[in-house]
């Protein structure tokens, strides 16, 4: 019996070094797959492309006008649902099968796929490298890891200051003359005075506020390869919450079920979020329409950039594919033309990450639900400010980690400093990297 | 007074168990705004109609429940007969060996299914089952519980009837199916209803498995509704709440068929 056993993995694993691909075994091949550019010659075949939501539904309404364009291609769009898309994703890659040609990722996910999975995705920097000034240069940074492009950039999340016209006018604050933290903090003492609301909804279990508030600092959790949590910026986007929760300005609510269920009741008087939320607004709370308006995001210093980001996807190609070219050609046609991308802007209200397409009249109309402002213009502007960060594929770590620390300083009062320098040492030893930059 | 301490637990007990069913009905007829309105409505709304419509139109569910119904049918139905034969074979036959393989049954229902997935997954890529039905019922057949639940039924089961029915000169088959399967109805009984839950509510492996929304069973389906920027509550307590319809049948008519079975063991003894 035990011998067999032997037997049958010692032929599995000459099978696996003579076949150079080993389907089965998810052997790892050594390089990153490249893309080879086109030779010319008309493209053909039928590829697949896994995505999720509205995503879903613009690559949906989209792909018939790439088959018309181009006889002879199918593009098949399949709405695989967000909630579990990486658990899909993942073990597809793990096991090497079962992935289509083209797979939605997020930006965040992107370097934690690279990273373990280097042989799992194409590099697309040969064909891409020509549009890299062409894109948010947060999301290419985001896209890119060890020098490779793993995914070309869709849309883009600048974030901004959403505040309730009505709530500001009550108070007598002017929105438009927060420029920094320290304003809207006064600015929002103010409004509580008057209205009784807080300033903005976050949940304080979470370090996403922070992460925001860090990538608007211009650096993520790791900084050249160590961990940043406890660098200078970090400890100053810590305790900026943490003023905020001291004066009492915070609003606590869980998760995102909280902050949409809270926005409706009008429970805070701004959010700092990113340009996705408008669709969040008008989709589930048309009945405040005309009372929100959007100002830039306070910036830490006077001069200081005033958005960040938070979210936004991008498409990958898989190297289980077997149509390449056609894959390529579909993405690079959906993503790196105007025309494609603020059509996406218009119907589905994916931002575009493509910057030509930014220069559009659509992002100069004023919109009705939020008082006739030109908020798409505001949000428009501010994607080239957008700081890139380094992200890695131990960012989900940190997180982890982050959750306590941040929980810590803002809901039993421990000082940042100690509390991140804290984190930073068990992400240390939880990554292998060295603390410091 | 002790009485009344027992019916205050019960009552306790039953609104525990109750309110988030009540509350799923609830949601399920009002539309997502009503949901996050302040109070909560606390009656049935009249939105049951239009959630209906938008849940059949955004992911298609009566034909999500006829392929939910179908394979977990199939499945159940399989699953138990395999069950069923195996375990009686563990339980009255002896054969070298029996107690090494019983040994090894049980020892699969330690291995934690996270571990299975990937192999799993790669065993179904190679043989091109991957977005197939047969992937979300062929592998999963030979269940250990099921096994391990029905050999414990027959081993009580006298061997002095198997006897006579070898003398009365019925085969191995006939035996097993006229004579000692009608014994075990409610073991039966209660695998059955085990294993049509187990499947009907199967949600990471069909998820892994299932790649075009025409073969998407309902808790796959129902996972579409949470979005990246929107939840649609409405249709996911609708959802919920038809896909509780089916479970309630199956364990009605299959309690019965438990039930019953137990009594009559208890009058014939």
């Amino acid at each position: 019996m035990v011998k067999k056993v032997h037997v049958i993995v010692g032929v599995a694993l000459v099978g696996c070094l003579t076949t150079s691909g080993c389907a089965a075994g998810g052997v790892p091949a050594k390089d990153t797959p490249k893309i080879t550019p086109s030779t010319g010659g008309a493209l053909s075949g039928e590829i697949k492309i896994w995505s999720w939501d509205v995503a879903a539904k613009a690559l949906r309404r989209m792909a018939p006008e790439f088959e018309k364009a181009n006889p002879g291609v199918k593009v098949q769009v399949v709405d695989i649902g967000y909630d579990n898309a990486y658990d899909k994703i993942t073990v597809g890659l793990k096991s090497n099968s079962g992935l289509p040609d083209v797979i939605t990722l997020e930006d965040g996910r992107i370097p934690g796929y690279a990273e373990n999975f280097p042989h799992g995705l194409v590099d697309l920097s040969g064909v891409a490298g020509k549009y890299r000034a062409d894109f948010d240069q947060a999301k290419w940074a985001a896209a890119t890891s060890g020098g490779k492009l793993f995914a070309l950039p869709w849309d883009s999340a600048p974030v901004g200051l959403f505040y309730r016209r009505d709530l500001f006018k009550q108070a007598g604050v002017d929105a438009g003359s927060i420029i920094t933290w320290d304003d809207a903090i006064k600015a929002g003492e103010k409004v509580k005075q008057a209205t009784g609301k807080r300033l903005f909804v976050s949940d304080l279990t979470n370090p996403d506020m922070f992460t925001t508030l860090l990538q608007q600092l211009g650096q993520g959790y790791f900084k050249g390869g160590r961990v940043a949590v406890s660098s200078p910026a970090a400890v100053r986007a810590l305790t900026l919450l943490k003023t905020l929760r001291d004066k009492d300005l915070l609003q606590n609510e869980r998760g995102w079920d909280g902050m949409v269920t809270a926005t409706k009741q009008g429970k805070a008087a701004t959010q700092p979020t990113a340009a996705w939320w408008t669709g969040t607004l008008t989709g589930e709370m048309p009945e405040l329409s005309g009372k929100f308006g959007v100002v830039p995001l306070p910036a830490f210093d006077a001069d200081g950039v005033r958005t960040s980001a938070n979210g936004g996807s991008a498409l990958a190609i898989t190297s289980q594919t077997r149509n390449q070219n056609t894959a390529w050609a579909f993405v690079e046609w959906l993503l790196a033309r105007k025309d494609n991308q603020v059509s996406m802007m218009r119907t589905e209200a994916l931002f575009p990450a493509y910057l030509p397409a930014l220069t559009d009249p659509l992002f100069d109309q004023s919109q009705p639900y939020f008082g006739g402002q030109r908020v798409n213009r505001l949000f428009a502007d501010e994607v080239r400010d957008i700081p890139p960060v380094e992200l890695t594929g131990d960012d989900a770590q940190a997180r982890e980690v982050l959750k306590t620390a941040v929980s810590g300083v803002l809901l039993d009062g421990d000082d940042p400093k100690t509390a991140l320098d804290r984190a930073a040492a068990r992400i240390a030893s939880a990554t292998g990297r060295p603390v410091g930059g | 007074m002790k009485r009344a301490l027992v019916w205050l637990a019960a009552v306790a007990g039953a609104a525990v168990s109750v309110i988030p069913f009540y509350w799923m009905v609830v949601a399920a007829t009002h539309d997502d705004g009503e949901l996050f309105a302040s109070p909560p409505p606390f009656l049935p709304g009249g939105e049951l109609m239009s959630n209906l419509v938008a849940l059949e139109s955004t992911i298609h569910f009566s034909r999500v429940m006829a392929t939910s119904l179908w394979t977990a049918v199939v499945y159940t139905a399989l699953s138990a007969l395999v069950s069923a034969m195996c375990g009686y074979g563990l339980a009255k036959y002896r054969f070298r060996g029996r107690g090494l393989l019983l040994g090894t049954v049980l020892a699969t229902m330690m291995i934690p299914f996270q571990v299975l997935l990937v192999p799993l997954f790669q065993m179904m890529a190679s043989v091109g089952w991957v977005d197939s039905y047969q992937a979300i019922i062929v592998p999963f057949l030979a269940n250990s519980f099921g096994i391990f639940l029905m050999r414990q039924a027959f081993l009580d089961f006298p061997d002095e009837l198997l006897e006579s029915g070898r003398l009365d000169g019925a085969g191995d088959l006939r035996i097993f199916y006229g004579i000692v399967l009608p014994c075990v109805r409610p073991q039966l009984g209660a695998l059955v209803i085990f294993t049509f839950m187990a499947q009907w509510n199967a949600f990471i492996w069909p998820l892994l498995m299932l790649n075009s929304e025409e073969r998407f069973t309902v808790p796959v389906a129902l996972n579409h509704l949470i979005g990246l920027s929107h939840v649609d509550y409405a249709g996911l307590m609708l959802g919920a709440f038809l896909a509780t319809l089916p479970l309630t049948l199956v364990f009605l008519l299959f309690q019965r068929q438990f039930v019953s079975g137990l009594l009559g063991g208890a009058l014939k003894g």
